[in-house]
């Protein structure tokens, strides 16, 4: 074992939303925590394969994913995307048996330096909306997590869409939908953000998933900014 | 085997779709729909919290029946045969039209209750090919009907379709100024086919569940319209899918309270009939006699068409299990933008299965890629049945086969490439 953590960045913050993993490199090295990347070398984890009915590429990945991972030693795998995470956690193990490291979705992973983070955070008067990821939410049972993340900062308004957690709305951008059908994807985004949130009064929707930060923000409605969780909390540090 | 080709299985149906996702008309009658219901739905669980305990012992009954359906189709037809009813079983659509045909003849005027059954097997084209006169009675088949559109929705099949269509539609079939308001129109209904359900020769309904034991059907509704079809003209049709057959009438009660508050938002539906024969009377000198006020004959027409293949698949036969409350397509934020494009003979993620089983694999291909694999279906369905899990069974099939959208084939091919889907050649920053 290597002592580190690996921060499997998911090739939508890789490429797409770097901001994503910007913020999450950033607020990893605030706290101290030694990590890597597998940089170029990290490849796709399969999940949209398997939502698009490819799975035979997608056991491809899956092995060869498992072997770089295991042949660098990390005991620990840290992500941002809901995608990668339930792909990795749960298909993977059907694929090839038990993971020989533990994986980790950021929201748990930060949770955990809950300490840290305290002594650090600094008051953020804003009202925020938390959106549940499908993947994250209804496929891993991560509800409390995220939300349990904001309210460590300080003087934060932590709302709720009418509908929330198990029963949440979809970004519309899983599943290959926004490949294939661009605008029924940013039509069930605008759904999503529209009704339910103008009666939380937030401006500002915080995801935890970066499919689901591109998809609300390619939506393009007014007055509203999407961000992820790590960039919340580097806001609070006031680092950002 | 042939490449299957996009001109029929892709572009028609993108077609389709685009065409749902721009008509306001139709997005407004669903918004509207989907807020209605929504709101009742929450209301009705919150006044029975003793549902959550019995859609548990529903799907127990469910896992039990599809594990013995071949046996309680036995049963039923047995049951049927005994009160003096005359079952069939059709393995197939074909069969379904011949049992239908040699029933019906020609010439016949028939009431209809809703039955998204009779829609999969096309049952009104044959029957009107055979030159005889339908009326869908169900107030939302009425519409459609007069439309000569397609069913939207298992529970509301015109549910696309806002009071301001409606009142179009009702103008040009009375040949006056309807008002677009909901109560008159709905008193339109009730006036024009009040003549037709006594003057009709044949009533056709479906069932919501079946006890096989008595071989009672139950029909469950809330306009009242289905009374009318399986009681007023001297024939009663009841066309139903074996999937809807349970042992006992005890099963079957429990089914029937399960169902409304799950398809309307209602605590309990109107109207529950229980069938069990024909109309008889033993007044005059105990001798029955058969038709007293209600149908002389009754048949039972028990459909499988791929009901049987579902059965077999441990994947897919958790589709069976469906009650067709329909609530899973008010949820689904997919349904809520495309409605009735969203799969083909049945819709959302349940009817993704559902017509891949009674129509073929083809039919839904193309609709299949617009589900976004959120899983809210499961969440709310009463059930809890995996439809996600089912839908990307499918989509495994079909890709396979070759119905794979281009876009994702060029995702496939830029991952095992570049490393990721995006076409982002490695090296570019």
């Amino acid at each position: 074992m290597n002592g580190k953590a690996l921060y499997w960045m998911g090739c939508m913050s890789r490429l797409k939303v770097k901001s994503i993993s910007d913020s999450t490199m950033k607020l990893l090295r605030l706290l101290q925590i030694p990590f890597d990347t597998l940089g170029e070398e990290e490849g796709c984890c399969g999940s949209i394969l398997l939502r698009t009915g490819q799975i035979d590429d997608a056991k491809r990945l899956a092995i060869k994913n498992l072997a770089i991972i295991k042949s660098r030693g990390y005991d620990t795998v840290v992500m941002s995307c809901p995608g990668c995470f339930k792909t990795i956690s749960t298909e993977y193990a059907q694929f090839v048996g038990n993971l020989p490291f533990r994986v980790y979705h950021i929201s748990q992973f930060l949770l955990e330096k809950q300490d840290a983070l305290k002594r650090n955070l600094k008051p953020l008067p804003v009202r925020v909306v938390y959106h549940d990821p499908c993947h994250l939410g209804r496929s891993m049972g991560i509800y409390e997590e995220p939300r349990n993340l904001i309210k460590l900062i300080p003087n934060i308004e932590l709302v709720e869409f009418k509908q929330n957690r198990s029963k949440a709305l979809c970004c519309g951008s899983g599943g290959g939908v926004r490949s294939v059908f661009p605008e029924l994807s940013t039509e069930v985004a605008k759904n999503t953000m529209g009704g339910p949130l103008n009666a939380t009064g937030a401006h500002i929707i915080v995801t935890s998933c970066p499919f689901c930060n591109f998809n609300f923000k390619n939506a393009r409605m007014n007055d509203v900014e999407v961000i992820d969780l790590p960039e919340l909390i580097l806001r609070s540090w006031g680092a950002q | 085997m042939a490449k299957p080709n996009k001109k029929e299985w892709l572009e028609p149906k993108r077609k389709e779709i685009m065409e749902w996702m721009s008509d306001e008309r139709r997005r407004t009658g669903i918004g509207r729909a989907v807020n209605a219901y929504t709101s009742a739905k929450e209301n009705a669980l919150k006044r029975l919290p003793e549902l959550e305990e019995m859609r548990k012992e529903v799907r127990a009954i469910k896992e039990r029946s599809i594990a013995e359906m071949d046996e309680l189709t036995k049963i039923t037809m047995d049951s049927v045969t005994e009160v003096k009813g005359i079952p069939y079983l059709a393995k197939d659509m074909c069969q379904a039209h011949s049992i239908f045909s040699s029933i019906v003849g020609e010439g016949k005027l028939i009431v209809k209750s809703k039955s998204l059954t009779s829609e999969e097997i096309l049952l009104n084209e044959m029957l009107e090919e055979n030159g005889n006169k339908i009326f869908e009675t169900d107030l939302g088949e009425f519409i459609i009907q007069l439309r000569h559109e397609k069913p939207t929705h298992v529970i509301n099949p015109s549910v696309h379709v806002p009071r301001e269509e409606v009142a179009l539609t009702f103008s040009k079939l009375l040949g006056h100024k309807v008002d677009p308001d909901i109560p008159g129109l709905v008193n339109v209904a009730r006036e024009y086919l009040r003549e037709k359900f006594c003057n009709a020769n044949i009533g056709i309904s479906g069932a919501n569940v079946v006890a096989a034991k008595t071989g009672t059907l139950f029909i469950i509704e809330n306009e009242g319209n289905a009374r009318f079809v399986s009681n007023a003209p001297p024939v009663h049709i009841c066309l139903t899918g074996i999937e809807k057959l349970v042992p006992s009438l005890a099963d079957a009660f429990k089914v029937v309270q399960v169902l409304p508050p799950y398809a309307t938002g209602v605590l309990m539906a109107a109207y529950v009939s229980l069938i069990t024969g024909p109309s008889k009377t033993a007044d005059i000198e105990k001798t029955i006699v058969y038709g007293a006020h209600g149908p002389k004959e009754l048949h039972v027409i028990l459909l499988d068409n791929g009901r049987s293949a579902m059965a077999k698949d441990p994947i897919f036969r958790e589709a069976l299990y469906c009650l067709r409350c329909g609530g899973c397509m008010y949820e689904c934020p997919v349904y809520q933008v495309i409605g009735g494009s969203f799969g083909n003979n049945y819709f959302g993620g349940i009817g993704i299965i559902w017509s891949a089983f009674t129509r073929g694999e083809a039919t839904v291909a193309a609709a299949i890629d617009a589900c976004t694999k959120c899983g809210r279906c499961k969440e709310v369905c009463p059930l809890e049945i995996d439809t996600p899990k089912m839908v990307e069974h499918l989509k495994q099939k079909l890709a396979k086969k070759g119905y794979i959208q281009s876009q994702h084939k060029k995702i496939r091919e830029s991952i095992n490439k570049n490393g990721n889907p995006f076409g982002i050649k490695k090296g570019i920053k």
